[in-house]
């Protein structure tokens, strides 16, 4: 499946159903895609059969079951399978379109999750919801806070408590095929200048106003998180004059970027690292005027039902034996040292996983308040109507 | 009592399943959007007063939804007539029901299979193998058009075959044994006794159309925005529920005139007041 | 038009098939303009088929339709001078009276003034005494209105033929003795060639001036109301056009005597040439003169009044004779001096050897099984 782009084949059924598998199991990308197709609450339930023995390796009862909100094809599925085996415990796993989805889920109550990666301009607002409790880290033996980088630990830590522990961390920046463009692109001003132009009709941003409006405003000379009336405005102004000239507002860009529908899109680490792998030409770039950098955590809801396996999981997960094979089928950067180690050379080396901290210096994290900011949902609302 | 009995729980399913949760849709609309999202109650009919804020995809869907359904009659009718009319009645049956066999797949799958029709790798790809390279049909109004009227045929053609396959063969006969050519009587004996059949297929593919999220997010490639497409944002993206059951109670009211104004024409031209549009 | 077109439709060896079915079987026919023609008989026999070829709703297999002289072959329902009455009138619900009325008109080519259809509806609808009900819808007519508003909508165009197709089938019994007057009178002001489909034998003898005698798809006799009552060209005519009495004889070598089942012989008075041997007489029910009181050894059959049905001007009995069965008898009250016969009584009957027919026995088919015909 790997080089299918590239044999240019002509529609077969069989094609056809690879392609849509792919995307029903959403390993294409992994926020908005399956809210806009409705599939955002699928439940992907990878090991249910319960354990027909619990081994007692843990001191505690952990039960037979529990489940995991996450992303679509972001674990190793042996994971919980090795993790099943160990504890007799089966991981039931929810995948989710969107933080917001996951947020409102949560918000109403009764999930029945004991474990849930939200990301993390969205960690503040669950501790502020009291929809998360802080972790007993003594009950958290494999996480080691000395091999953690701490511009990822950061925000998982609210007053000095910790409520979240990193998975991983990736950037947001524009994926290019450069049998298509010729111009070199540099920047985010770059990225939505050839947009109107050499990539007209043939470039895509992201259903997203945290890194779409944000990304405007990074052109502009402006902050990535603004929620400033008159920066907004200006972010406005450039958006609708580009919106003609877009392929599409969708975070569903892989499928276009193969098949040569679009030729320049906004786009996520691991689908970047994805796309280079398998078509060459593409190149992952990092606006050197920002974007943004972000990291996914690990948090336990207040209102788990298996507390005992959520703190097990997140523990079996932390090992970095464990980690490193996640780590291999996500594609995603690790924020842990060990980690690292373990990884191949070819991953560790890869400058769209891995870039080089000169590139991330100018990118930003997103903030709560950004993400839930009135005014930039609206100005988003009219991007798209407009 | 009996009926009481055997109308119980119809009345309870409609009561769960359609009236409370509309009314729940009501209450959401007078109140205010929660600091972090969602509702939190109030009195108060800002959210109606900001509607103006998706004026346009308030636009947008009023006059696509009405396109896309004409469009579609512009194909189920002739597609309906030969079913009804011109095929071999041994044949008819299965005829009709391999208009609905797409039916039986997801309209997701079917959308999907047009996204990779018009896709690179589909249509243009075989354009570009006869020397017309780099030609765009995905993510084009014409393409969410075409989506919409394949989506909807099927709710257009059965209507509309229904009235045509009522339709007493004797009036056209009658028809063109007073003169008429087979012109005349179809414009002016065959299309007014369809028109019920027509106004069910207008009334239906219109409404489905105002709620139509789907073909445009994939089709259009969000750069088409309809209401739904709003509401879908709004409950999932920004959460703001409040608004967003403004514009659902604002749609429902549009749903409602829609319904009105299509029993109206069809009573009027019909001459009769037996007009079933669901 | 020539000299030709002295008759309005000619049937030229016509047979219609479909599939395996032959609803029309090599029929010849002509209609001389302004005639009354009612084509008669069972259901199933081909009338409807018949008509619809003379409309151009259906091609013949074999043979050809002409109309005021002219070949029909492949000419459409639009451009043949006739119009149709259907038999359940399939007026346009979505029109009003007058519309309906004025639909053909509207059709014709060069267009004509809106005044003059006006003008032609209005006395189209004054001719069915329809004057007060042009703008009322189709739904709000009665059956007997429907009726002549589709009678109005196909003679308003002039046709040079009418088709009418069973079109009192659904009046009551009353309105279509009306209509039937109405439609006699109409046809003979307006002298436009009108064929009336039937299967009612007392409306195509009281209202033709030529009957056709259908059955099988063939035609079983042609000729005026009087002639096909009077001299039926077989057993079938007999029994489907008015009732008819049977008795099962033997006709001997001389081709008058008759020798009956109980033994008897019978001088049917004139010889007739249709071969010795077994044969059916018969006879109508009025032709029979019914005596009260038995003497075993008077003129005629002896029998036993079994049932009475009394008609006001009529009375019909049924009578019992041994040995050759039960007879239908119609006695006319002005001549048998008032006095019913009452059901029980021996009685005698009679008849003039003349007005009996002789078939032979091999000749048809019994029509759906009734000895005395059709009873409408
Ligand atoms: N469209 C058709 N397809 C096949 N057979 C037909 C069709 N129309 C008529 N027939 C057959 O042809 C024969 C003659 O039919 P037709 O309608 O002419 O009879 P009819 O004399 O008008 O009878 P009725 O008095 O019942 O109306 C019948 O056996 C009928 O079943
Ligand atoms: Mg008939």
């Amino acid at each position: 499946m790997a080089n299918r782009h590239k044999e240019n084949l002509p529609i077969t059924a069989q094609g056809f159903m690879d392609e849509f598998m792919r995307l029903k199991r959403g390993s294409v990308t992994r926020r908005h895609f399956l809210t806009a197709t409705g599939l955002g609450l699928a439940t992907a339930v990878m090991s249910r059969v319960p354990g027909a023995i619990s081994t007692p390796a843990y001191a505690e009862d952990l039960g037979s079951q529990m489940s995991i909100a996450t992303w679509p094809n972001y674990h190793d599925p042996a994971t919980f399978e090795n993790f099943k085996a160990a504890t007799g415990v089966a991981v039931e796993v929810n995948v989710f379109g969107s933080n917001e989805e996951m947020l409102a889920k949560l918000q109403a109550g009764a999930t029945g999750w004991s474990l849930f990666v939200p990301t993390n301009y969205t960690i503040a607002t669950y501790h502020k919801l009291g929809l998360i409790d802080e972790l007993d880290l003594a009950k958290l033996p494999n996480f080691s806070a000395a091999s953690e980088n701490p511009r990822f630990t950061k925000e998982g830590q609210i007053d000095g408590k910790t409520y979240a522990l990193p998975k991983n961390w990736g950037t947001t920046g524009f994926a290019v095929n450069t049998s298509k463009i010729k111009a070199p692109l540099t920047s985010w001003k770059d990225f939505f200048e050839i947009a109107q132009g050499e990539a007209d009709g043939r470039a895509m941003v992201h259903d997203y106003q945290l890194t779409t409006i944000g990304s405007a405003l990074v052109s502009l000379g402006l902050d990535f998180n603004s929620i400033k009336p008159e920066d907004l405005a200006k972010a406005e102004e450039l958006l609708i004059k580009v919106k003609p000239h877009l392929f599409a507002i969708n975070s569903d860009y892989q499928p276009a970027m193969r098949a040569t529908d679009a030729w320049m899109t906004m786009c996520w680490t691991n689908d970047g690292a994805q796309l280079n792998r398998d078509i060459p030409e593409i190149h992952y770039i990092l606006g050197k005027d920002g974007g943004e950098i972000w990291t996914d955590y690990y948090a336990i809801p207040k209102d788990a039902p298996n507390k005992a396996a959520g703190y097990a999981l997140l523990n079996y997960l932390m090992d970095p034996k464990v980690a490193v094979k996640e780590h291999t089928a996500n594609g995603a950067p690790t924020t842990d040292s060990r980690v690292l180690e373990l990884l191949p050379k070819e991953i560790v080396s890869n400058k769209i996983v891995y870039p080089d901290e000169a590139a991330l210096t100018p990118l930003e994290f997103g903030a709560a308040v950004t993400l839930t900011d009135p005014g930039r949902a609206e100005l988003m609302a009219r991007f798209k109507s407009a | 009592m009996v009926t009481a009995m055997l109308l119980g729980p119809a009345a309870a399913w409609l009561v769960v399943f359609l009236v409370l949760p509309f009314i729940a849709i009501i209450v959401f609309s007078f109140g205010e959007r929660a600091p972090e999202g969602g509702y939190q109650p109030a009195f108060t009919l800002a959210q109606f007063a900001n509607l103006g804020a998706r004026a346009a995809a308030f636009a947008n869907t009023l006059t696509l939804a009405p396109i896309g359904a004409l469009a579609c009659l512009l194909v189920a009718y002739p597609v309906a007539y030969y079913l009804a009319v011109k095929a071999d009645p041994r044949h008819r049956m299965l005829l009709v029901s391999l208009v609905v066999v797409p039916f039986w797949t997801s309209m997701l799958v079917r959308t999907y299979a047009w996204m990779y029709l018009l896709g690179g790798r589909g249509i243009p790809h075989l354009l570009d193998l006869v020397g017309f390279s780099d030609v765009r049909l995905l993510n084009t109004p014409g393409a969410v058009l075409l989506g919409i009227v394949y989506g909807y045929l099927p709710l257009m053609i059965l209507p509309i075959y229904v009235s045509l396959e009522k339709l007493d063969r004797r009036l056209l006969e009658a028809s063109a044994d007073l003169g008429a050519h087979p012109f005349s009587t179809f414009f002016g004996i065959t299309v007014p006794l369809s028109l019920p059949g027509v106004m069910t297929g207008i009334a239906l593919v219109t409404i489905l159309l105002l709620g139509e999220y789907l073909i445009p997010q994939l089709l259009g490639g969000g750069k088409v925005f309809f209401i739904g497409n709003a509401l879908v944002d709004l409950f999932l993206q920004s959460r703001n529920w409040p608004f967003g059951s403004a514009i659902a109670v604002t749609l429902v009211a549009v749903v409602v005139m829609v319904l009105l104004i299509a029993m109206r024409i069809a009573w009027r031209v019909a001459g009769t007041r037996q007009v079933d549009l669901m | 038009m020539g000299s030709a077109a002295r008759d309005d439709i000619e049937f030229r060896s016509v047979t219609k098939a479909y599939g395996a079915v032959t609803a029309v079987r090599n029929i010849s026919l002509n209609v001389p303009k302004g005639a009354f023609l009612a084509l008669l008989g069972p259901s199933g026999c081909g009338k409807t088929t018949c008509l619809r070829m003379i409309g151009g709703f259906e091609q013949p297999t074999s043979g050809e339709v002409l109309i005021a002289g002219s070949g029909m072959n492949g000419v459409p329902p639009y451009r043949r001078p006739v119009n149709m009455v259907f038999q359940h009138y399939a007026l346009f619900p979505h029109f009003n009276v007058e519309q309906n009325v004025a639909y053909g008109l509207r059709q014709m080519r060069p267009r004509i003034p809106a005044q003059e259809i006006k003008r032609r509806v209005g006395e189209a609808l004054e001719m069915v005494r329809l004057g007060g009900f042009a703008n009322r819808r189709i739904h709000e007519m009665s059956g007997g209105q429907q009726q002549r508003v589709a009678l109005a909508r196909a003679l308003v165009n002039r046709p040079s033929v009418l088709l009418l197709d069973e079109p009192l089938a659904a009046l009551d019994k009353k309105l279509r003795s009306a209509m039937q007057i109405e439609l006699q009178t109409l046809q003979r002001e307006l002298g436009i060639t009108f064929v009336l489909v039937t299967h009612d034998q007392e409306e195509a003898l009281s209202m033709a001036d030529l009957v056709c005698v259908m059955s099988g798809g063939a035609i079983k006799q042609l000729g005026a109301p009087q002639d096909v009552y009077d001299r039926p060209a077989d057993l079938f005519v007999a029994d489907f056009v008015g009732k008819t009495n049977h008795i099962q004889a033997t006709l001997e070598a001389d081709g008058r005597t008759l020798r009956l089942p109980d033994g008897s012989a019978l001088d049917v008075g004139a010889e007739r040439n249709i071969g010795a041997g077994e044969t059916t007489l018969a006879i109508r029910p009025e032709a029979i003169r019914l005596t009260p009181g038995g003497e075993p050894r008077g003129e005629g059959f002896a029998g036993t009044v079994t049932h009475r049905i009394f008609l006001g001007s009529s009375v019909e009995y049924s009578v019992s004779v041994p040995a050759l069965g039960d007879f239908l008898v119609t006695a006319d009250r002005s001549t048998d001096e008032g006095q019913l016969v009452e059901p029980g009584q021996s009685v005698r009957l009679g008849f003039d050897p003349a007005a009996a027919h002789l078939f032979p026995a091999s000749h048809a088919a019994q029509p759906e099984g009734n000895t005395h015909g059709q009873q409408t």
